[in-house]
């Protein structure tokens, strides 16, 4: 970014970003500094996406038209830890309005790809059109500054996401990759493809250890681009680190907010995947596509449990102090480390095991790495599955597909290959268009196109407005757990306030599940970025970003009727969870009353501005 | 006095505050004079009466079990309180 300040240090207009347009049809690539025109700009992310992506008529995500927005978070490549965060944003063929019509959606990816893009010396990568043959792109930081090429890309056909990150790494010196694995070139078939993005722990141990912009299938995206990966080259470009960073660093990796994901040897609680246990005291960890019975099976899945058979290391993202990741791996007989299997967060390990009724972690262990291989978002292709085994019990005598059902491992599999390889395109195109074919939409776990993660839609009415992913852009879905209020009023409240802005790190490039404090955030703005902002400021733009993707979803045909939760949350209350069911239509409709009358006009505003 | 530390989930119902100090003898008394002072976050830390069973403390470092509640702190202590729940 390139900032001219004369004065004021929160002028958006001083603030400069640099962009390549890259035609893949006809190859030019234009790059220049574009001024920001709101503080959304100069953030990034989705507050800078979805004003381009607003600007497009999209009916389709299949179409020219539609671009892939490659961009970084204003904070993104800085001293601050975990600013690593890249964004792919576009309309998805995945996230549907009941018109039919693309809504639009980002994805966002840590570790370094996103800071080696920056040193190339840009910010925002958007690609138009679509290659007349696969290729993949190299950015280079060049002495005249960022140089683009197209390379073809025939070698990398059919190759893992691993695959083609470890070719290309083969290729190229001081790189980081973002590649789409089989799914993504199955784009017609996989709607749920993801990117991969290279770690620097993957680059050196030569295990498949990526990193995923995986919801919303921006990886079918790239893939019908047909470009199959991108190289991000330059230099590391750290600068110093200033005293205000270090101890805000020092907040953040050591102090309460990241806790929940540090080792328990580091005062932590041992990750996402150690979620298990407070949500099974309430019977909130979904079985069986989320139907909890309450019969202490989730309790075989718990770390505690699982970790005495295999080897457990905690390792991290480029330069991150919290060790988020909890790396599995073969224990050998004398308790040492063997081969890597998969990375155990909660969303996977629950989706491709307990909620398919299995309770084994080494077949969570393959399914999760297989999923990885293929290049599929593990929460879509897990909550579809788990679908077509529902169906199955529920239709013995005329099964689908493969006739799976719970607790069948091998034929898990098959699903899971077959959606990665255009084989059960029923699959892969998700669970709402497979629960519409088959007349049965009553227990697909969506909303507006996008499948649940691992929390019970029966306790998180808040789902219908998130944006870009149930656990992603809406923070609701573990408030029952939290603070057992079911109130209307809580409800509303908790929704048009604390909830949305939740996505507040989705555009400085942070990771919003680190806990960094708003004073932080102000704080590392001016030391990194020179831009002067005070907390309310800042919380203003990401509501109006937030308000923006609303109106995105109007334009694309989405009505009040979208905004609704699978129909046996309301009919079929599950009596083993550990609070009486509360989310009536007569709550969920008062609800959405109430929601609505605080955003309706907001979104109008936004609409005005839109117009103007 | 003992500082109480918390995350965002605390501190955007208290006007965006991270850390509270508090006059306090034990961890239970601590955390009773952080509620006397923010009531919205009661809901949080108490459940029915007893510490909320979704949050963890952990006292200069160590994690504390909920039946150490009644643990003395003092000067310089630091009492972390966080949710055991989180995505990622």
């Amino acid at each position: 970014m390139r900032t001219s300040f004369n004065g004021s240090r929160s002028e958006p207009g001083a603030v400069a970003y640099a962009r390549a347009t890259v035609d893949l049809a006809s190859r030019d690539v234009r790059i220049e500094d574009v001024p920001c025109r709101n503080l959304e700009d100069v953030l990034g992310g989705f507050g800078r996406s979805f004003q381009i992506l607003a600007e497009r008529t999209i009916t389709h995500a299949f179409t020219p038209e539609n671009p892939l927005i490659v961009n970084t978070g204003v904070l993104t490549a800085s001293n601050v830890t975990t600013g690593l965060r890249t964004y792919f944003s576009a309309y998805s063929p995945l996230k549907v309005s009941n018109k039919g019509l693309p809504a639009a959606m980002w994805s966002a990816g840590s570790c370094k790809f996103g800071p080696k893009l920056k040193w190339t010396g840009l910010d925002e990568v958007i690609l138009e059109g679509r290659a007349d043959a696969p290729v993949y792109l190299v950015i280079r930081a060049g002495e005249q500054g960022p140089q683009i090429s197209f390379e073809p890309a025939g070698d990398l056909l059919g190759l893992t996401c691993h695959e083609k990150i470890m070719w290309l790494k083969n290729r190229y010196a001081d790189a980081h990759f973002a590649a789409i694995g089989p799914a993504g070139e199955h784009y017609e078939d996989c709607y749920m493809a993801s990117v991969a993005l290279s770690t620097e722990n993957q680059l050196r141990s030569g295990d498949d250890k990526c990193r995923w912009a995986g919801r919303g299938g921006m990886g079918a995206i790239m893939g019908y681009k047909r470009v199959l990966a991108i190289v991000a080259q330059a230099p590391d470009k750290i600068a110093k680190l200033k005293p205000e960073i270090r101890d805000i660093n020092k907040a953040v990796t050591s102090g309460p907010g990241s806790r929940k994901f540090r080792e328990k040897d580091k005062g932590g609680l041992g990750g996402t995947w150690s979620n298990y246990e407070p949500l099974e005291k309430f019977h909130f960890v979904p079985q069986n596509n989320f139907r909890p019975a309450g019969d202490g099976k989730p309790e075989l899945m718990f770390r505690d449990n699982v970790q005495p058979d295999f080897f457990v290391k905690a390792e991290s993202c480029f330069r991150c102090g919290i060790n988020c990741h909890k790396n599995v791996y073969e224990k050998n007989a004398d308790g040492t480390r063997g081969a890597f299997l998969a990375k155990f967060d909660y969303e996977p390990v629950n989706l491709l095991s307990t909620n398919l009724g299995m309770h084994d972690p080494r077949k969570a262990a393959a399914l999760i790495a297989l999923v990885d291989r293929l290049g599929m978002d593990n929460i879509s292709l897990g909550t579809t599955i788990s679908y077509v085994m529902d169906y199955n019990e529920r239709h013995p005598d005329a099964p689908i597909l493969n006739g799976a059902t719970f607790g069948d491992f091998d034929k898990a599999r098959e699903l899971v290959e077959g959606a990665g390889t255009g084989r059960f395109p029923e699959v892969g195109r998700g669970v709402k268009r497979l629960s519409e074919s088959l007349g049965e939409t009553g227990y697909a776990m969506h909303c507006k196109g996008l499948e649940f993660p691992a929390y019970q839609p029966d306790t998180n009415p808040g789902y219908p407005w998130a944006i870009a992913g149930g656990h992603m852009s809406m923070a609701t879905y573990m408030a029952v757990a939290l603070e057992g209020n079911t109130s209307l009023e809580y409800w509303a409240t908790l929704i048009t306030t604390r909830g949305l802005y939740f996505v507040r790190d989705d555009l400085l490039g942070l990771c919003k599940f680190a806990g960094v404090t708003g004073d932080h955030v102000v704080e590392a703005l001016m030391q990194e970025a020179g831009i002067e902002v005070t907390t309310a400021e800042l919380l203003a733009a990401v509501r109006r970003a937030f308000m923006r993707a609303l109106w995105l979803e109007r334009k694309q045909g989405y009505e009040r009727s979208d905004y609704t939760l699978p129909s046996e949350v309301f009919d079929r209350p599950n009596p083993n969870l550990g609070v009486p069911p509360f989310v009536t239509r007569e709550f969920f409709s008062e609800l959405s009353d109430r929601v609505w009358a605080v955003f309706d006009p907001e979104i109008d505003e936004i609409a005005t501005g839109v117009k103007a | 006095m003992p500082r109480i530390r918390f995350t965002n989930l605390f501190a955007e119902r208290i006007g965006g505050v991270n850390s509270v100090d508090v006059p306090a003898a034990t961890v239970e008394s601590a955390l009773r004079a952080l509620t006397d002072r923010h009531p919205s976050l009661m809901p949080l830390v108490w459940r029915d009466g007893a510490l909320n069973p979704v949050m963890v403390l952990f006292l200069n470092d160590r994690q504390l079990a909920s039946a150490e509640i009644g643990t003395p702190v003092g000067p310089g202590d630091e009492l972390d309180i966080v949710s055991a729940v989180e995505g990622g």
